[in-house]
């Protein structure tokens, strides 16, 4: 038996952006045999294979509306990983993304790690915010970043992949050389050109880790 | 038909009842007329008396048993053998044998007979001849000289011709009768009984012959003081048969039938021999004697003289213990019984020490004071209990008399080789009290004293005692002062970091020494009580953040040591760094683990969980009949040994909850005792002026700490009912494993023993932030259903509408507390219990209704999304009007099974937390726009 970690996972960002749609998405594309409880759509488990270990990730939907922003450091107190989506077709979602992004950094939990998502990235012809920026702005910050849809389950798992294995290294240095070997056979097995992006993204991160 | 031999018994009994009526009238009563001159006159005129009613009882029962031997001789037909008072009597015609020649010897030895004849000699010169001439009838050879030596012939020489001939007409009536014949057998044993009286009359002569032959070798004084009692007789002399005695010195040795006398020129030594224990020693030639404050050993000059006096002393002390001679005569058997080592007599001591003139009154074995007994001094001091090779030992109750009447100070305590040692409760005669361990005579370990009501200075202190003082962790009540101190105790004085709690709340944490506060001058003191209490003006200061209106919870500040620390924040927990919550109650499970490691040893089960007596106040009125009433734990089910027998029966998780709750509410369990005592640690430092907020957290971790220390304890008895049902023992369990069993299993059962004063702390804690919420609830309570459906931004079309069977001017106008008021009922469930456990379960169903409630009115189910979810959670719980939810909540965290974080559980308690966060600043927006609705 695999030793099980589990990981809360906290999402932040606009309402609309498709939060919720993309944790449905994830959590509902391989719809396992053990059913975990949930509360509705702002609680959902899904555990998934990591290296040598099973992460279940906790993912905690919070509510999107301005009134409630106050109330998020309930949400993402003790959290592994925030995932902070943006509306590629909205700039505000942008900025209210490096809004959470600053709050996280005062306030949140030390270590948390960031990923950024980039949603709707079906509707890329009425795009407002380039990727560029928004890779930009991660490499700066030191965070995970990926275009998503929730809509056609683009990137949809290698987002909470990436979570997982930087949350492994993060917490475990000295298991970056084991991963970096893994990650290379990986590459060879299955050479898509999404694949290859996320693991040369995760390479940097890892050697700035190192 | 009769035989001859029933004719010849018939006339022997005529002949006595005339020798007896003879003997009555020209011996007994002219003895009796004498007038008594000086002390021994009367007291043989007593002891004659005493003769005169054994031989009218003697007469009576003669007439009686001839008056039967007539009925048959008269009609033999009719009346049966066994009809004779010979035969069916023959204990009681024994009896008064017995009786008449006790009183007989008893003469005999006081020289009752010469006494009273010197009286009145004139009489008994002229009443010789016809004395000589009744002796010579009776069979006697006749007598000549004193008139003494004539009476005493005269009383006994009838009685023995009458018993010898009583044997041989029995026997031969026995030869009569036809073998198996029923009669035969009872004419066999009258014939044995007046056999072996036969012997015993001899024995009794002989011993009173010796007796008064004793008297005239010894000195008047000596003489005087032996001769009381009047049935004393010698059994045994140093001058017949040599012994030398040491250590102490003696030039004779005296055996009398109930003492044993040592005399050194005029000094007499004197033994009772119910208290006498006899050792054959290692060596044959000597014998040891125990008695209880002397030890010394007879050496005879050879192995014959040692046996003669070992049997003689064993039998003595024998019959001394019986209370009467042996019947029939113990004859020269090779193995005599012993008498028992352990027996129940009173002795007052007389050597100086301790127990000097003390009077010892219970169980005895082999010279000491050994099982139950009790001991009273001179003084008053009495000591009631059990005891052991001479100490007090066990449990045991001692009253020692104060000075002013009818006060005494009394210990109701575990006693161990003289010391009090274990649990006691000892009530002062000043009214104070002490509950709590000794050790060594001393207050060690836990206790708890409280001083009397009427004390100068009424304080209460619970906690830890080193050799008779208050020293280590505990709590101390000043209740003049109203004063609180929480801490480090040393010498009797605070001593080390202490938090004081003032009755006015204030409430601070410093180093002690020797009981004064260091740095912290008068002045200083008055400031901060200042600050303090304009705190809360001060500490309303806005909190940056990100976002208007966010607040990140202030980080718990630690509790550092000297100088003392002084802090605005209203959530600041005192103590948590200074008393390590692992070793804090030391002194409440050092006991039970000692217990435990000497394998829960049945007899120290008292001494670990204390007792059932009566008050002391009851305990002083029956003083007299001062004896151990307690109910004996070893009669109860609660025997240690049972329950240690029970525990491993109660293994799975069903059976093993119900086995531990029924534990932990029984005081005479070892969990439940240690339950009950750190309640009582819990109550002592919490309730009252420690109802302090500032103490939240020094309370809380104490209650997990006890959640952990119980799971180990009940570990620690498995152990040992596995070890002793010769069982493997169980492994260690691993972190985890053990976590998940206190938290599941052992905090809820323990929560509801701790909770009035740890809500109490949650709620003095939250006090403001849960003013403010109520204040949001009283506003939004203001509002209709759909007025607050619709403030609250929850979307139209989850609006439970159907609920709602009146006109759409009603609806948004009156209706109240009608929508989602499944949910908000289950919610409200959510006080009813304590169990953190059960109040998320609540909190799950809370959701399940309101998405039940959702799914109805799309008509398909729904998952919500937190956007979604949020209001209408907060609708349900403004709705519920839930009283003091901050402290619920944030009871409910800290005692939560940390397994659950980040789970569905914490998921739902922060959503819970969320709500209650908005409400409580909802409060505040309410006021900044009212527009908003007031406009409809
Ligand atoms: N075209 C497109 N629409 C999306 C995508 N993800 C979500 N949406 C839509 O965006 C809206 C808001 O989504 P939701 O998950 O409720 O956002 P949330 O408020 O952030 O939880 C919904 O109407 C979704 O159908 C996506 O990847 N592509
Ligand atoms: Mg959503």
């Amino acid at each position: 038996m695999m030793a099980i970690r589990e990981l809360k996972v906290c999402l932040l960002g606009d309402t609309g952006v498709g939060k919720s749609s993309i944790v449905c998405r994830f959590v509902q594309d391989h719809f396992d045999h053990n059913i975990s409880p949930t509360i509705g759509a702002s609680f959902m488990t899904k555990t998934v294979p990591c290296g040598n270990e099973l992460h279940k990730f906790l993912i905690w939907d919070t509510a999107g509306q301005e009134r409630f922003h106050s109330l998020a450091p309930m949400y993402y107190r003790g959290s592994a990983a925030a995932v902070i989506v943006y509306d590629i077709t909205k700039q505000d979602s942008f900025h209210t993304l490096k809004k959470w992004v600053k709050e996280l950094k005062e306030h949140g939990p030390e270590n948390i790690v960031m990923a950024i998502a980039g949603n709707k990235c079906d509707l890329s012809d009425i795009r407002e915010v380039p990727l560029k920026d928004a890779k930009e702005y991660a490499e700066f910050i030191g965070a995970i970043v990926v275009e998503t849809s929730a809509k056609n389950a683009i990137n949809i798992e290698e987002l909470f992949q990436g979570i997982s294995y930087k949350g492994l290294l993060a917490r475990r240095p000295q298991l970056v050389a084991l991963s970096l070997t893994m990650l290379c056979c990986c590459s060879l097995t299955n050479p898509s050109e999404v694949e290859s992006r996320f693991l040369l993204h995760h390479l940097f991160s890892v050697c700035k880790i190192c | 038909m009769c035989s001859s031999e029933e004719a010849s018994l018939l006339r022997l009994e005529e002949v006595f009842s005339a020798a007896l009526a003879h003997i009555n009238s020209l011996v007994l009563q002219p003895l009796l007329l004498t007038e008594p001159s000086d002390a021994w006159t009367r007291e043989c005129l007593q002891l004659l008396q005493q003769l005169h009613q054994s031989s009218q009882r003697l007469w009576k029962v003669t007439e009686e048993s001839r008056h039967s031997l007539r009925e048959r001789l008269h009609h033999p037909d009719s009346v049966g053998l066994e009809s004779l008072l010979l035969l069916h009597g023959a204990e009681r015609v024994l009896q008064v044998h017995i009786e008449y020649i006790e009183s007989y010897t008893n003469c005999m030895v006081a020289r009752a007979f010469q006494g009273a004849a010197k009286q009145r000699s004139a009489h008994w010169r002229d009443q010789r001849k016809v004395l000589q001439q009744f002796l010579w009838a009776m069979g006697s050879v006749s007598l000549e000289g004193a008139v003494g030596p004539v009476l005493v012939q005269s009383l006994r020489q009838p009685l023995t011709h009458h018993v010898q001939q009583y044997v041989f007409l029995l026997l031969s009536l026995g030869d009569t009768i036809r073998e198996n014949h029923p009669t035969r057998k009872l004419v066999v044993h009258a014939a044995t009984l007046f056999g072996n009286l036969q012997s015993f009359m001899s024995q009794a002569l002989d011993e009173a012959m010796a007796t008064e032959a004793l008297w005239p070798t010894l000195s008047s004084r000596l003489r005087d003081e032996l001769c009381n009692p009047a049935d004393r007789r010698l059994l045994q002399d140093s001058r017949d048969i040599p012994v030398t005695v040491s250590p102490l010195r003696a030039d004779r040795v005296l055996l009398f039938r109930d003492s044993l006398v040592l005399l050194q020129g005029h000094h007499v030594h004197t033994f009772d021999l119910k208290l006498v224990w006899v050792d054959p020693g290692q060596d044959r030639d000597t014998l040891h004697v125990l008695t209880p404050e002397e030890e010394f050993s007879f050496c005879a000059k050879n192995p014959q003289g040692q046996v003669a006096w070992q049997r003689k002393v064993t039998q003595a002390v024998r019959q001394a213990l019986c209370g009467k001679k042996d019947f029939p005569v113990m004859g020269a058997d090779p193995e005599p019984p012993e008498p028992p080592a352990c027996r129940c007599e009173a002795y007052t001591f007389q050597v100086e020490g301790r127990l000097c003139q003390a009077t010892y009154e219970g169980e005895w074995c082999w010279g000491r004071p050994h099982g139950k007994g009790t001991l009273k001094w001179p003084d008053g001091r009495s000591h009631v209990g059990n005891f052991s090779q001479g100490l007090e030992h066990g449990f045991g109750i001692c009253l020692v008399p104060q000075a002013a009447e009818d006060k005494f100070d009394c210990y109701k305590c575990h006693w161990r080789e003289g010391s009090m040692c274990g649990y006691g409760i000892c009530e002062y005669g000043t009214g104070d009290v002490y509950k709590g361990y000794f050790q060594e005579g001393l207050r060690h370990g836990f206790g708890v004293f409280e001083s009397a009501r009427t004390a100068s200075q009424p304080c209460k202190y619970t906690g830890h005692w080193e050799l008779g003082q208050r020293s280590g962790y505990g709590i101390g009540e000043d209740r003049d002062r109203g004063e609180h101190y929480i801490g480090m105790w040393q010498a009797d004085q605070r001593h080390g970091l202490g938090v004081l709690v003032t009755q006015a709340g204030v409430c601070y944490q410093s180093c002690f020494q020797a009981d004064k506060m260091v740095a912290l001058s008068v002045p200083l003191c008055l400031f901060l009580l200042l600050l303090e209490l304009l705190r809360p003006a001060l500490s309303a200061s806005p909190n940056p953040s990100p976002f208007p209106g966010s607040s990140v919870r202030p980080p718990r500040a630690q509790a550092g040591p000297c100088p003392p620390q002084f802090h605005l924040c209203p959530h600041r927990q005192l103590g948590l760094g200074a008393f390590p919550v692992e070793s804090r109650w030391r002194g409440v499970y050092g006991p039970f683990w000692d217990f435990v490691q000497a394998g829960c040893p049945g007899d120290q089960q008292e001494a670990l969980l204390g007792f059932h007596v009566q008050s002391s106040k009851e305990l002083r009125k029956s003083q007299e009949y001062l004896c151990c009433e307690r109910t004996p734990p070893e009669d109860s089910t609660d025997s240690i040994a049972d329950l240690l027998e029970q525990l491993p029966q109660h293994r799975e998780p069903g059976a093993l909850q119900q086995y531990l709750k029924k534990a932990l509410s029984n005081s005479l369990h070892p969990l439940g005792k240690l339950l009950r005592t750190l309640m009582l640690t819990f109550q002592a430092t919490y309730s009252g002026v420690g109802a302090n907020k500032h103490l939240q957290g020094l309370a809380q971790e104490e209650v997990k700490q006890h959640a952990r220390e119980l799971w180990a304890a009940y570990r620690g008895l498995l152990q040992v009912a596995l070890q002793r049902r010769g069982q493997a023992l169980e492994e260690d369990e691993d972190a985890e494993t053990r976590d998940l069993q206190v938290h599941r299993l052992v905090l809820p059962l323990l929560l509801p023993s701790f909770y009035p004063e740890l809500f109490t702390l949650y709620l003095l804690l939250h006090e403001r932030e849960d003013s403010l919420y109520s204040q949001g609830i009283t506003c939004l309570s203001l509002f209709p259903d759909t007025r607050l459906l619709e403030f609250l931004d929850v979307q139209k079309h989850l609006w439970p509408l159907k609920d709602l069977t009146l006109t759409t001017n009603q609806r948004d106008s009156l209706v109240r507390d009608k929508c989602f008021l499944s949910a908000i009922e289950c919610l409200q469930k959510m006080i009813t219990t304590v169990d953190p456990r059960e109040k998320l379960e609540v909190l799950e169903r809370t959701y399940r209704e309101i998405e039940a409630t959702v799914s109805r009115v799309l008509g398909q189910e729904h998952k919500l999304p937190m956007d979604d979810l949020l209001p209408l959670l907060i609708y349900v719980v403004s709705r519920a009007r839930i009283q003091h939810l901050g402290a619920e909540i944030h009871l409910i965290r800290d005692m939560m099974d940390p397994t659950h974080t980040g789970g569905l559980y914490d998921f739902l308690l922060t959503a819970l937390e969320s709500c209650y966060e908005h409400i409580r600043k909802e409060d505040m927006q309410l006021h900044r726009v009212p527009s908003r609705w007031t406009a409809w």
